[in-house]
């Protein structure tokens, strides 16, 4: 009988080569996610592969091509591919950011306008990115209007130690916002140039440690929270919520234009209170419109993230201080945010991969 | 200073092409009023010595002088297009 010998680690390379990254646009070979890689000398061959991030939209796609690939080489007896991931630093820094030195992605949730649901997608885009895996922490800069203690039922205040503040946990996030440090119905009364010192301190002066992402939940406007952000740290991206109708897309069109002055990559948008369906006679109300962000993204150029339904339950457990995604992980709502964090964890990814121009004096 | 741009270019720049070029509204002037380098036709050494350079986000650097002079924010655009 003749002896099918087993194949090199080049050749289970060359075709594991053939995955292509959609998001990346190049294989993942060359990007360097197959780790590990061994063939016994019985031709099982065994190897890790490295994804950048957990919430990849991918993943179940990439195992079964690894496994199918691989399998029809011949003397492959079996195949083991352990999945993984490793979000890798924006910008592919030399050395990390002095602002935030263990946070790997920094990812901005903006609209422009108020009341669409900014917030309430902040919260749930942080907490589907850590039921993927990740290490997440979740900023709420807006000073006036801060509502991510409520969102999480985190009401406690931060403690300080080494002269740090420690950041909340609720629900494996790590949490900052004003409404912890001064919690209560006292509002907080600052002009301008004390809401982006607001914003830095709460970069600076808080113990972050080490995330995979900070979400920062951004208040309204184009004014100076956005640029205090903009400028103080390297933003891999921003997502621009809005819902469907014109006055809203309108001032999310301002809101990512000015990310864009400021260099900073629209990662996509997100239209919310998309659709409701009605409990009562079950049928679909489109009570904003529809499309009305697809078009808008289309029209920009930028990628259309997905849409979220109106729902009550979305409501209450945000009042109550769950996320939907982790209440309700089966609800319509629940799945559509866990479908666009994959999104903005993927055009986080190829953010990654960018480089800032490299300034050097002498 | 030097900069090496994302597609490979390079740009080179000395302090002093830096320094009135300095997009800042007390150098440039406001609202129709002259600024101050409109009204100079010489500047001291050290007004053209870069002390220390910072990256502003990701859109500019913020360029200190010798002079103490720092509140110019050069955007990468307006710095691509001077380098040229």
């Amino acid at each position: 009988m003749p002896t099918v010998s087993v194949p090199s680690s080049q050749q289970v390379l060359e075709v594991l080569g053939h995955i292509q990254d959609p998001d990346l646009g190049r294989d993942v070979v060359t990007l360097g996610m197959i780790k590990e890689l061994e063939v016994s000398p019985q031709g099982k061959v065994s190897f890790t592969f490295e994804l950048t991030t957990p919430a990849c939209p991918v993943r179940d796609r990439f195992k079964t091509q690894a496994q199918d690939l691989v399998g029809d080489l011949p003397g492959v007896t079996g195949v083991e591919v352990r999945m993984t991931a490793n979000v890798r630093q924006s910008f592919m820094r030399p050395k990390p950011s002095e602002i935030l030195p263990g946070v790997k992605q920094t990812i901005a949730v903006a609209s422009g306008k108020g009341g669409v649901g900014k917030s309430t997608v902040a919260v749930n885009l942080a907490a589907a990115l850590r039921l993927s895996g990740a290490e997440v922490g979740l900023l709420d800069a807006d000073i006036y209007g801060p509502s991510v203690p409520a969102m999480t039922g985190s009401r406690s205040v931060p403690e300080q130690v080494n002269g740090k503040l420690q950041p909340i946990e609720a629900h494996g996030l790590k949490l900052m916002s004003f409404g912890h440090i001064y919690p209560g119905e006292q509002p907080t009364i600052y002009r301008g140039p004390m809401v982006g010192k607001a914003i830095e301190a709460m970069m600076v002066q808080v113990d972050w440690g080490r995330l995979d992402y900070l979400v920062i939940d951004l208040p309204p406007g184009t004014g100076d929270a956005s640029l205090t952000l903009a400028q103080a740290v390297p933003l891999t991206g921003v997502a621009i919520v809005c819902t469907p109708q014109d006055v809203a897309t309108d001032i999310a069109v301002k809101a990512l234009q000015m990310f864009r002055k400021l260099n900073v990559p629209p990662l996509g948008l997100i239209e919310n209170m998309s659709w409701y369906v009605c409990s009562e006679c079950g049928h679909r109300h489109e009570i904003f419109g529809h499309g009305g962000a697809e078009a808008a993204a289309k029209r920009l150029g930028v990628p259309f993230l997905g849409a979220i339904p109106l729902e009550d339950d979305i409501r209450a457990d945000s009042d109550k201080g769950t996320p939907v995604v982790i209440s309700r992980p089966e609800s319509a709502g629940a799945k559509a945010f866990v479908h666009i964090a994959s999104q903005v964890a993927a055009r986080t990814s190829i953010q990654s991969f960018r480089q800032l121009p490299v300034i050097n004096v002498h | 200073m030097d900069i090496a741009w994302e597609d490979g270019k390079r740009s080179t720049y000395t302090g002093e092409q830096l320094r009135w070029a300095c997009p800042c509204a007390e150098c440039r002037g406001e609202g129709g009023a002259p600024g101050r380098l409109a009204r100079l036709t010489t500047l001291s050494p050290d007004e053209l010595l870069i002390k220390d350079v910072t990256l502003v986000g990701q859109y500019a650097v913020q360029i200190a002088f010798e002079s103490g002079h720092a509140t110019g924010i050069y955007t990468f655009p307006y710095l691509r297009n001077l380098g040229a």
